[in-house]
Parts: structure tokens; sequence; C-alpha cells
């Protein structure tokens, strides 16, 4: 279990993250989900004792991480893909690792084998693609065998098979009981791999809710209209007191499901051409609920 | 490749926490095994006893005559000067290579006492730099001595101060490579690191000698450079130096003050 308790971090006048509290259950996967520069990061160098929280506290399993004396085999970590020496093998990466925390050596082949890269593991680092260096990254933070797991945006510059394999670990891992926080900015990959959502922005906590629960919150739909006889459509729902959006030819319904808004047309006798539920996507949700923390928001909206 | 549905999971043993040496063989397998190691304790061991003997070889008959004007034992360490670069180099790559490819975190994250990682860094390169700079000094003077002997003017190991300035390189070579990875710690960039202590032992170092009076003649004596290579050959070409104990006293003071700075701001900073 990780544990944040009003966690501040601020560097000069910027605070980057702003008297955040959250706790990481074990058994499920949580997502640690915000807007580049949002914090997400800066929260995770504090978690692995890297940064020191300007106020507030982190625990992991109730000790501060420093405070361990063999921290590799508390929490396992994926901080960025290449916090590695290029001219190091990933063998002698993971061999130093192990060393460093007692671990014995035959975890390094055993890791190796996990991630899939024994093939390449005296090839020096530096040759690597994106999505070996990010196995290697996963072999560096499953070496200890952790029970508490902190991957930092693990499925970034990942082909699709990549992604899907971390998604599997990363379930994979909370189904045996460990302790699995997984940042991303994406909300969409999130939604397939999270149990639990901390949504933060501008370095505050904007949601910390179940991913069920987030969707059904933020997710919005609408119907969408068309008909010949338009205006006299909108104003027929409108008077029904439903918000009623013209958007070109179609109009855009909240405050009822298609079954309804067809019954009411139907029973003024005027024409459909078009009746559709539209949901917007997980990703939308996002962006609305982020929209006022996003830290460089480009100028166009 | 999903290996691991099918892959049966153990718990590592953990029966014993890591000892007070793991942090020190985490760092001594992460010196050996990058490149930068092998070749600069190579091209130390070619500038240091390649150059001495190629230099006694080539004065040895001028220096029996006795018209170069420079003492013998001076000659028999000649490559030091230059073999000091590689541990200066090496020195500061094991810190900046850390900072410049972001592995500190790991180092870190791995060993959250900084203290420790400090300590380790500076045991694995202080005890690897003085078995070298022994080395690479008695080689040369092994060499360039056999030169020194056809012509009847060579020094055996037991003349004053030979003995000492071979184990001398190798204390100075140690002392050079903390004083680099100190500097490389407060700035965390090789380049930079490079820089100021190449410019100190080789620019500076030798610029103040031309200041006047006393204050340039107790400059020369106190820049790092100067006073601590003094005990790396038996007998130095600048007769202005302090003698070889006190002067290296001297440099391993100023080091131990440059590595105390380093680890206060290396303990507080965030990584």
């Amino acid at each position: 279990m990780i544990s944040a308790h009003r966690l501040t971090k601020t560097y000069g006048d910027r605070t980057a993250v702003d008297g955040i509290s959250f706790t990481v259950e074990p058994g499920r996967v949580t997502g640690f989900l915000g807007p580049n520069g949002a914090g997400k990061s800066t929260t995770m160098r504090m978690v692995l004792g890297l940064d020191r929280p300007t106020s507030g506290s982190v625990t992991v399993n109730g000790r501060r991480y420093a405070d361990y004396p063999a921290p590799l085999r508390e929490v396992g970590a994926l901080l960025e893909a290449r916090a590695l020496h290029p001219g190091r093998s990933a063998r002698d990466h993971l061999r130093w690792l192990a060393a460093s925390n007692g671990i014995p050596r035959t975890r390094v082949d055993e890791v190796l084998d996990l991630v899939g890269i024994t093939a390449v593991a005296d090839q020096r680092v530096g040759r690597f693609s994106l999505g070996m260096g990010q196995r290697l990254g996963i072999a560096a933070a499953l070496i200890g065998d952790p029970p508490v797991v902190v991957l930092d945006e693990p499925v970034n510059g990942l082909d699709p098979e990549g992604i899907r394999w971390v998604r599997t670990l990363a379930r994979d891992l909370a189904t045996e009981g460990r302790t699995v926080f997984v940042s991303s900015h994406l909300m969409s990959e999130m939604a397939l791999t999270a149990d639990h959502l901390v949504v933060i922005g501008r370095g505050r906590v904007l949601a910390d809710c179940s991913t069920a629960e987030f969707v059904a919150q933020h997710a919005a739909s609408h119907v969408r209209v068309r008909s010949p006889q338009h205006d006299q459509v909108a104003t027929l729902l409108r008077h029904q007191g439903l918000d009623v959006a013209a958007h070109g030819g179609e109009l855009r319904v909240r405050g009822l499901d298609p079954a309804g808004v067809g019954e009411l047309v139907g029973r003024s006798g005027l024409l459909l051409h078009e009746l559709t539920l539209v949901r917007s996507s997980l990703e939308d949700a996002f962006m609305t609920l982020t929209a006022d923390s996003v830290e460089y928001a480009g100028a166009a909206r | 490749m999903s290996t691991v549905g099918t892959h049966a999971w153990t718990r590592v043993e953990t029966a014993a926490p890591p000892g007070a040496t793991a942090a020190l063989r985490a760092e001594w397998v992460k010196f050996w095994t990058v490149r930068s190691t092998p070749w600069s304790l190579a091209a130390m061991f070619l500038l240091g006893a390649g150059l001495t003997t190629l230099v006694c070889a080539l004065s040895a008959e001028a220096l029996a005559r006795g018209d170069v004007g420079e003492p013998v034992g001076a000659f028999v360490t000649w490559g030091i000067v230059f073999a000091q670069v590689t541990a200066v180099v090496l020195g500061a790559l094991v810190v900046t290579s850390e900072y410049g490819t972001g592995m500190i975190r790991a180092t870190l994250a791995a060993t959250p006492r900084r203290g420790a990682v400090l300590a380790a860094k500076a045991a694995v390169l202080a005890t690897t730099l003085f078995v070298a700079g022994t080395l690479t000094a008695l080689a040369g003077y092994l060499g360039g001595n056999w030169f020194l002997d056809r012509e009847g003017i060579g020094l055996a190991l037991t003349d004053d101060g030979v003995l000492r300035s071979m184990v001398g390189s190798g204390l100075y070579m140690a002392g050079l490579g903390l004083f680099a990875a100190a500097v490389g710690l407060l700035v965390r960039h090789t380049a930079a690191a490079l820089a100021i202590v190449l410019g100190l032992v080789f620019v500076v170092g030798n610029l103040v000698m031309v200041l006047p009076g006393a204050w340039g003649e107790w400059a020369t004596k106190l820049m790092p450079g100067n006073a601590g290579s003094a005990v790396a050959t038996p007998e130095s070409f600048n007769p202005l130096l302090l003698d070889p104990w006190v002067g290296f006293a001297v440099f391993l003071a100023e080091v131990a003050v440059v590595l105390a700075v380093a680890a206060a701001v290396f303990t507080r900073r965030d990584a």
C-alpha cells in the first residue's frame, strides 16, 4: 500500500504537487492519470525518496521508502526507460541492481526471461529499441520480487503488442496481490488497465474513484437527431425542457434517451432521418476534467 | 510474448538484509561493466609507463653526459604528468555518466543512503586508481631505468625517493580521481567537470608560477596539481614545490574539503 498525505513539492515559486492525499491499495491496478506536467513524475519520485517533499509525507507499507534497508525488495519502480548507462549490457545492469540489495544472482536470469529479453541480455542497452528498453526497465522493477510495483508511463513508445503485454503484466501483478501503481497521460489506456483511478491536474487530485465510477460520472452522452423538419423538431424538444443544441444539420439532445426522443417526435407526426446515441469518449471526459489544469494549453483552445 | 501469465512467481529469499558491503559490490560491478574504465586504465598505463620509457630511452645519453641540467630522478616518472589526465577522466565519469544518463535515479532508488553510495564510489575509484597508478609508475620505472642503466646512471628501487614515488604515483592518482569525482558531483556534467579539474591542474597550476613575489610562490606550492604531484616523482623538475609528503598532505586536505562540500550537496539535493 502506498499512502500520500498532504504531499507537496514546490520548485521556487512553482508548485508541482499541491497537498495531494491518496492511497494505493494492494490487489488492484491503480492508474495515476493526468496531463503532462500535472505532477505525476514528481509524485513518483517522492514515493521513491528521490525528491524530498516540501511538506507532507508518503509511505510505502507504512514506512518511508528511504528507511528500507533493501528497498528493491519492497518497491520495484520503472521510472524512466532511459535511466540506464547505454554502454552497459542488460545483464550487467540487472547484476549491479541485484548486488545493491543482496538479491541472489539467479534472479537476474529469471527476470530477463520473464520480460523476454534473454536473447539480447549481453548486448549494450544503447542499441536497444524503446520497447526493449522498457522491458529491461520492467525487469529491473521486478528484480526484488517486490510487493509494490510503481510504473511511470510504462507504455510510452511501445508497439501495440508491447502495450498489451504491459497491460497483462500489470493486471497479473495485481491479481497476485501486489500493489500496482501505473501512471499515464492516456485515459483510454488506463480505462483498460486500471481498476481504480487517481486523476491529477496542476498538482491537485481531481478524482479518486473506481474506473467504472469515473466513466459513469464523466463520460457524457447525447442523442444525435437529424430531421428534414429540423426547426420544428428543435422547438418541440425545447418545449419539453430538453437541452438542444444545433450543429450544422444535426441536433444534439441531452436529458433523454433515444427512445424517449423518438416517441416525442413520432407523436407530433414529424419525420426523423437519424436518431443515434453518442457517447463521448473517455479521452473527452478526461480532457473536460483536466481542461482547466493543463499546464501549457494550446493557444487555439 | 506474454510470459507472465504462465510464469510461476516465487518470492525472493529475503532472509538476510543486504550487508554493509552491498553498495560497494554494486559500485564495483558498475565500475567494471562500462568500457570507459578499461580504456582509461589502458590509457593511463600507455601514457605513464610508455612515455616514461620512451623519454628515458631518448635522453639517457644526454643525461649521462650531464648536459641536460635536470635531475635523473625526474625522468623515471616522466609520463605520470600525462597519465594523470586519465585519472581525472575516470574520476569524473564515475559520477557524471550517471547524471548524463539518468542512472543516478536508479542508483539512489536501489541505495537511498546517499552517504553509502558516495563512500562506495570513492572506495572503488580510489582503490583501483591506487593500484593502477602504482603499477603504471613501476612499469615506467622498470622500462625507463633499463635505458638509464645502460648509460650507467640508473636508479635502484632502494635509492632515495624511488620506491616512494611508485607508491606516491598511486596515491596521487587516487587523490586526483576523488577530486574529479567530487567536482563531478557538484557540477553533474562531464565536460564541465573535466574543464574545471584539468584547468586547475594543468593551466592554472602553471600560470600561477609567473605571479610575482611570495604570493605567486605560495600559490604555486598550494595548487592541488602542484602540491600533490611531488610525491609521485623521486625528484621534481620544479625545485619550488613543497616536500613530497607535506605537499601530498596539503593536496589531500584540499580534496577532502571539496569532497565534503560535494557530499553535503549530494545528500540534500533532489535526484
